[in-house]
């Protein structure tokens, strides 16, 4: 371990104990979690790209996840040898891969408009919250599994659901010793999961160009089965084919 | 500077390890030990209340007696639960008018009193449609009947608190907030027996508030419902002041009242009476907002039991149709003349409501769950996705998997499996009582018999399942012998000594050694036999109701020794705790022994112990004494002396608790609120709360095989634990070094596979255990920085399979399906693939990478001891599998060949325009030999194209791999075809390779556009994406 490192977490950990002494301001709360994963380094990044071999019945599948500062993403996996697009939005257009078919196919226009509602909150929505117009209030601190945690509500700019404006928030659990987010949840709130809460756990801090990541996202729905992606490499401002974003013309 | 970090985290340890007095909880290391819930919902459980969206007819909420809350969002037909970490006790659910999409207010602790009833702890607010919570206050009104929210004021709250049942208290009345919740005030109170049971607005000037108040009490052994401070009050002025409300009404006493306004006309106001006299009961109109009142129906429908049916609902668009809850509901469309009962719905029903944008859509809640009817209440379907089953009971079976078996409060008796194909579905659980059901016991070595019972032992049954044969097997009194007194949840239990015994406990203990043919009373009568509490025939106040459940000086608790049969100990509901060591011979009661327990308080289980002949728990409920102190002492000298074992972090009463059989310091509680769990003896107790709501929990049993911790809830159905093992070795031991394995018994290769279940999405599932490797172990901090992987390794080091490792504070657990790595495939169109084969049988490694440090464990993997298989036809299995694993992998590194050539070809085409016979040739030739290896057209459909060899590989080796027997003859000349037909590929490649591909070559070193492919090795090739 570098001993940037070294002194990154000494700080937080300091940052942690400090914290704990009064109470905090959710703006506080999201300065620490900012300055613990990179502070002004979150500035110099414009992109990403993460590889990650997800484990299933012994297969390792690749993925390679890519996402821009002007909100194009790109989530592509390898199975058994055919490399398919799982999910892309290319500004506009928000598209993925029919699995009978191979062939890409547009999400339903209200998913592409979702998507450009979010199109400016990379690396992450609680940095600049306030200048994307959505509000976090700090809620009552929980225990994650044994963790002491703060809890944001990011409300966010509203999201379509068949044709009606729904609220579209999100749930920070900031681990209150490392002042790290440990855990999203979010409601999903279209399809026949509806009302139930999405969940991700983040672990497996490491840093890259001077910023946090975390290398392990456990997804799933709460109470229930998660998935994880151990992510291999995390490419920060990778050299991108563009072409990666765009819904291919048939 | 590491000397720094080091020296802070030992710093931090006092402070985030152990509590202040020093001692470790188990509630800061539960980490992902998980329960599931198995239901069941075929029967869901008793619903108080229902509140439907004013606008939007797809959102309903619904507050379950014992069950939480309940929203759904596609009318009804899939529900959430949004109030597990709460209460769930729940009296009222409302949503605020001016922001119905938002802010909903639950009222705890149900209204409907029946003696099996949970209480609440206040009211609760979300507004955020029911993600976050905050308690609201009101915390000691014990149970809430209505919340009615200012339509033009969110901050201007009624609630009508009904109060304590069992005993006195100020804590009733009409409160009122104006600032949304933050202070209350009490608007309207009678006396300290006197409750608030139903508040209505008048919908177009809310300042007209209707409130019924109701006299009433309940014991263990009486209910009284009426008294002359029950009266129906009308306040003009948002509650300011009150007049009482009579012109028309009855003289007297006056028992529990329903009241409720017409929406479309709030003039009309309706209110149904228990009065002294049976013809002044019933339903009496008012046409003048209460100044005046008309009787006009005294319908059985309307008046019967009216401490549990007190609701009643007018169709928002029609004042003249009017719904009353009731045994079976009743329906009057001509203002309340007459009435209809309602279509088929379960039994006892509690509130109706109509859909307001369409009026003949109806839910009706009632004790067999939610039931929706679309023409106005003819016909009706269930809502089969509320597993709020209320379990009094539950017991376990050796079976492989095993059952559960119980009874439900108004919905039989059952036993189902705690696993099934696809998971626990309705169709898995069967039917083994009737009635109310409590106990339920398998004969402990005959698994066709079930014993089972109703209400107050009027049948205790004994079950053949596999001839369907019925007989009522219950003790009945003989010549000498006085009336028997059951209980309304009458004791039986099975005997681990004897497997054809039985004991049954009435006043006196019974005992069968024959299942139950003959009977003889091997004890005296062991309550106080207190006549003052025999008088249930004048139970019920205005409204008799001598229904058996008032019954009282009875035993409710049988405990034999698991160590002799001759230690058996009795605890009833007045108080006594009476323990035999000769069998029954002689009895003594050690009620007096119990530090700190006031007299007459229920002793509600005795849990012997397997830890010693003279060690046992007891755990007494003070509730029905208006007492929610827990009461859980241990003994280890016959009851001689006893020390209470409860802590601070109990906060309410306690129905049971289970030992663990190897740990005698991990106790398990069922509490009002929830399971809580300690690791010390007692010290300290921690709420379970993974996965495991704040319910009721009536019953435990700890499964002696599987380990496995089965929660009979009241109200949320089954829960379990499937392995507590971890939880026996957790001490501060485990907190210095950075990751400690658990020891685990081997683990055993599931063999069984099966086609899925049939359950539709609007029905609930119940979760399956895991049927993996699950390797626990224990992090003292959760990990939150630098990588963290697990992996297996056999024991000649190479790697196995890659795992995802658990990084919670406290237990986590690995889960291996005890596959080893999938072949790689060979690229082609479609999506044929080949899983990992499962590994043989041995000793593995665990390793986890946790940063630098590498921390390991050796387990062992064992096949089913009960399979039919031979090692000689698993040897031939794994051998095949193992050649057609390389043969894919072999198949893959061809085509990888075929493939790299054909790239060239490509390549030197787009570079030289002139064509070239030799390589359109060898375009042509690998064309032609790779659409015989691989599919290379079509989709993943109907669409798809013919198998080729990588496709038959794949599914042949598909099929035998995942089967443990040898393969069959068939199977084999098959891959004798798939042999062949890679030998003549690999022929027909040698000869491309030594015809056309060499002339490419050639043509590649004269030309110089392109360079020849460089072929990696096959092993080279393995480690490709």
């Amino acid at each position: 371990m570098k001993l940037r490192d070294t002194l990154s977490i000494f700080s937080l950990i300091l940052i942690g104990a400090i914290g704990s002494l009064k109470a905090q301001t959710v703006d506080e709360v999201i300065k620490a979690y900012y300055d613990v994963t990179g502070g002004s380094n979150w500035e110099k990044v414009t992109g990403m790209r993460m590889t990650a071999n997800v484990e299933q019945q012994g297969m390792s599948i690749p993925f390679e996840i890519t996402s821009l500062k002007d909100g194009r993403m790109s989530m592509k996996m390898t199975f058994m040898g055919n490399t398919m697009t799982l999910a892309a939005f290319d500004g506009k257009t928000s598209w993925t891969t029919n699995w009978m078919t191979m062939e890409p196919e547009e999400n339903p226009a209200e998913d592409s408009e979702n998507a450009r509602r979010a199109i400016n909150e990379f690396p992450n929505p609680l940095f600049n919250y306030q200048k994307l117009g959505y509000s976090a209030t700090l809620l009552e601190d929980e225990t994650v599994e044994g963790t002491a945690c703060y809890k944001i509500k990011l409300d966010k700019k509203t999201e379509l659901v068949e044709g009606q404006e729904v609220p579209n928030v999100e749930y920070y659990y900031i681990d209150k010793e490392n002042n790290v987010v440990i855990m999203m949840e979010s409601e999903i709130n279209s399809g026949e999961m509806k009302g139930n809460m999405s969940q991700t756990k983040m672990s497996d801090y490491q840093e890259v160009n001077g910023v946090y990541v975390p290398f392990s996202n456990s997804e799933g729905l709460k109470d229930g089965e998660s998935q994880t992606i151990q992510f291999e490499t995390v490419e920060i401002n990778p050299v991108v084919d563009e072409n990666i974003f765009v819904f291919p013309k048939k | 500077m590491k000397k720094y970090i080091l020296g802070l985290l030992v710093l931090g340890l006092p402070f985030s390890y152990f509590t202040q007095d020093g001692v470790m909880n188990a509630g800061d290391y539960f980490g992902d030990l998980k329960a599931r819930h198995i239901g069941p919902a075929l029967m869901s459980g008793r619903i108080s209340d229902i509140e439907l969206h004013p606008s939007n007819s797809n959102v309903v909420l619904i507050g379950a007696a014992g069950g939480g809350v309940w929203k759904s969002q596609d009318g009804g037909v899939q529900f959430n639960s949004i109030f597990d970490n709460y209460c769930q006790s729940i009296g009222a659910v409302a949503m605020d008018p001016s922001n119905p999409d938002n802010t909903y207010w639950v009222g705890t602790g149900e209204t409907w009193t029946r003696n099996s009833v949970s209480a609440g702890d206040g009211i609760y607010k979300t507004t955020d449609g029911g993600k976050n919570w905050t308690k609201m206050g009101l915390e000691k009104t014990d149970r809430i009947a209505s919340i009615q929210i200012d339509p033009t004021n969110s901050n201007v709250i009624y609630v009508a608190a009904l109060g304590a049942l069992w005993g006195d208290s100020e804590d009733r009345g009409v409160y009122k907030t104006e600032d949304g919740g933050k202070t209350w005030n009490k608007m309207l109170y009678v006396n300290a027996t006197t409750g608030c049971s139903e508040l209505v607005l008048d919908p177009t000037n809310p300042k007209i508030i209707y409130a019924a108040f109701w006299e009433f009490r309940r014991t263990a052994f009486s209910f009284s419902s009426g008294g002359l401070n029950s009266a129906l009050y009308k306040s003009i002025d948002g509650g300011i002041t009150w007049q009482k409300l009579q012109n028309g009404f009855p003289k007297g006493k006056l028992g529990r009242i329903a009241v409720t306004v017409a929406p479309s006309n709030p003039a009309i106001v309706y209110a149904v009476l228990e009065a002294e006299k049976k013809e002044e009961k019933g339903l009496y109109r008012s046409d003048d907002g209460g100044n005046s009142w008309k009787f006009l129906n005294g319908d059985f429908g309307l008046t019967v039991r009216p401490f549990y049916f007190s609701k009643i609902t007018v169709d928002p668009n029609n004042p003249e149709i009017i719904a009353k809850a009731g045994l079976s509901g009743s329906l009057s469309i001509d203002g309340g003349k007459t009435f209809r009962n309602l279509g088929y719905v379960h039994s006892d029903i509690h509130d109706i409501v109509f859909d307001v944008s369409n009026s003949n859509k109806l839910f009706v809640a009632t004790d067999g769950g939610l039931y929706k009817s679309y023409d106005r209440g003819s016909s009706f379907e269930m809502v089969e996705d509320l597993p709020l089953s209320q379990f009094y009971h539950v017991s376990v079976d050796n079976k492989e998997p095993y059952n559960v078996y119980g009874g439900l409060q108004d919905n039989n008796s059952w036993f189902g499996p705690s696993a099934s194909p696809g998971g626990i579905e309705a169709r898995d659980w069967e039917l083994v009582g009737q009635g109310d059901g409590f106990r339920v016991y398998p004969h402990p070595t005959e698994p066709n018999i079930v014993y089972s019972e109703m209400q107050g032992a009027d049948a205790i049954w004994r079950f053949d399942v596999d001839k369907q044969q019925i007989k009522v097997i219950k003790p009945y009194p003989v010549e000498g012998d006085p009336k028997l007194r059951f209980n309304w949840n009458a004791p039986i239990t099975t005997s681990i000594h004897q497997p054809d015994r039985l004991y049954v406990g009435s006043q006196f203990v019974h005992i069968s050694d024959d299942k139950g043919d003959t009977w003889r009373k091997i004890s005296p009568d062991l309550t106080t036999n207190d006549p003052l509490k025999q008088n249930q025939e004048a139970s019920g106040g205005l409204s008799a109701d001598n229904s058996g459940a008032e019954n009282h000086c009875t035993i409710f608790t049988i405990a034999e020794s698991p160590l002799s049969d001759q230690v058996i100990w009795a605890g009833t509901d007045d108080g006594n705790v009476q323990l035999t060591q000769d069998g029954g011979k002689t009895w003594t009661n050690v009620a007096k022994n119990f530090p700190g327990l006031p007299a007459n308080t229920w002793c509600y289980h005795i849990e012997a112990s397997v830890h010693g002949k003279g060690t046992a728990y007891a755990v007494f409920d003070g509730h029905t004494k208006n007492d929610y102190s827990p009461y859980v002492y241990k003994t280890v000298d016959f009851g001689k002396t006893w020390v209470s074992i409860t802590s601070a972090d109990l906060s309410t009463f306690v129905r049971n608790i289970q030992e663990d059989y190897e740990n005698p310091d991990l106790l398990f509680l069922g509490t009002e609120n929830g399971l809580f769990v300690t690791i010390n003896g007692g010290k300290n107790w921690a709420a379970f709360t993974n996965n495991f709501p704040k319910v009721a929990v009536h019953y435990l049993e700890l499964h002696p095989e599987k380990n496995a911790l089965i929660a009979a809830t009241h109200g949320r159905g089954i829960i379990i634990i499937d392995d507590i093992t971890p939880l026996r070795k957790i001490d501060a031991s485990l907190l210095t070094p950075n990751l400690t394995f658990f020891e685990t018994k081997p683990f055993v290769i599931s063999e069984k596979s099966n086609f899925g279940g049939t359950a539709l999405s609007n029905q609930f599932v119940g979760d399956n255990p895991s049927s993996n490797a699950m390797i626990s172990y224990f992090l003292p901090k959760r990990h939150t920085f630098g990588k963290m992987t697990a992996e297996i390794i056999d024991t000649e080091g190479n790697l196995v399979s890659k795992l995802e490792a658990g990084k919670l504070k406290g237990i986590n657990t690995i889960s291996w399906s005890f596959n080893g790595l999938a072949p790689k495939v060979a690229k082609g169109k479609g999506l044929s693939f080949a899983g990992a084969p499962t590994v043989k049988a041995g000793k593995y490694v665990v390793r986890v990478n946790k940063g630098s440090e590498v921390f390991e464990k050796e387990i062992e993997v064992q096949y089913d001891p009960n399979s039919t298989f031979i090692l000689a036809e698993r040897a031939e299995q794994q051998r095949v599998t193992k050649e057609l694993f390389d043969m894919i992998q072999d198949l893959a590194f061809f085509v990888y060949q075929v493939d790299q050539w054909d790239a060239t070809v490509d390549a030197y085409q787009l570079k030289n325009s002139a064509p070239n016979k030799t390589v359109t040739k060898l375009g042509q030739e690998l064309d032609a030999l790779r659409n015989k290896l691989v599919v290379t057209t079509g989709d993943n459909y109907v669409g798809t194209a013919d198998p080729q060899l990588k496709e038959k590989l794949n599914d042949i080796y598909g099929t035998i791999a995942s089967y443990y027997g040898a393969p069959s003859s068939t199977q084999m000349e098959n891959i004798a075809t798939l042999i062949k037909a890679m030998t003549d590929a690999k022929a027909e490649f040698e000869k491309i390779k030594s015809g056309s591909i060499k002339s490419f070559e050639k043509q590649l070193a004269k030309n110089k556009t392109v360079e020849a492919p460089v072929i990696v090795t096959f092993e080279e090739f393995l480690k490709l994406d």
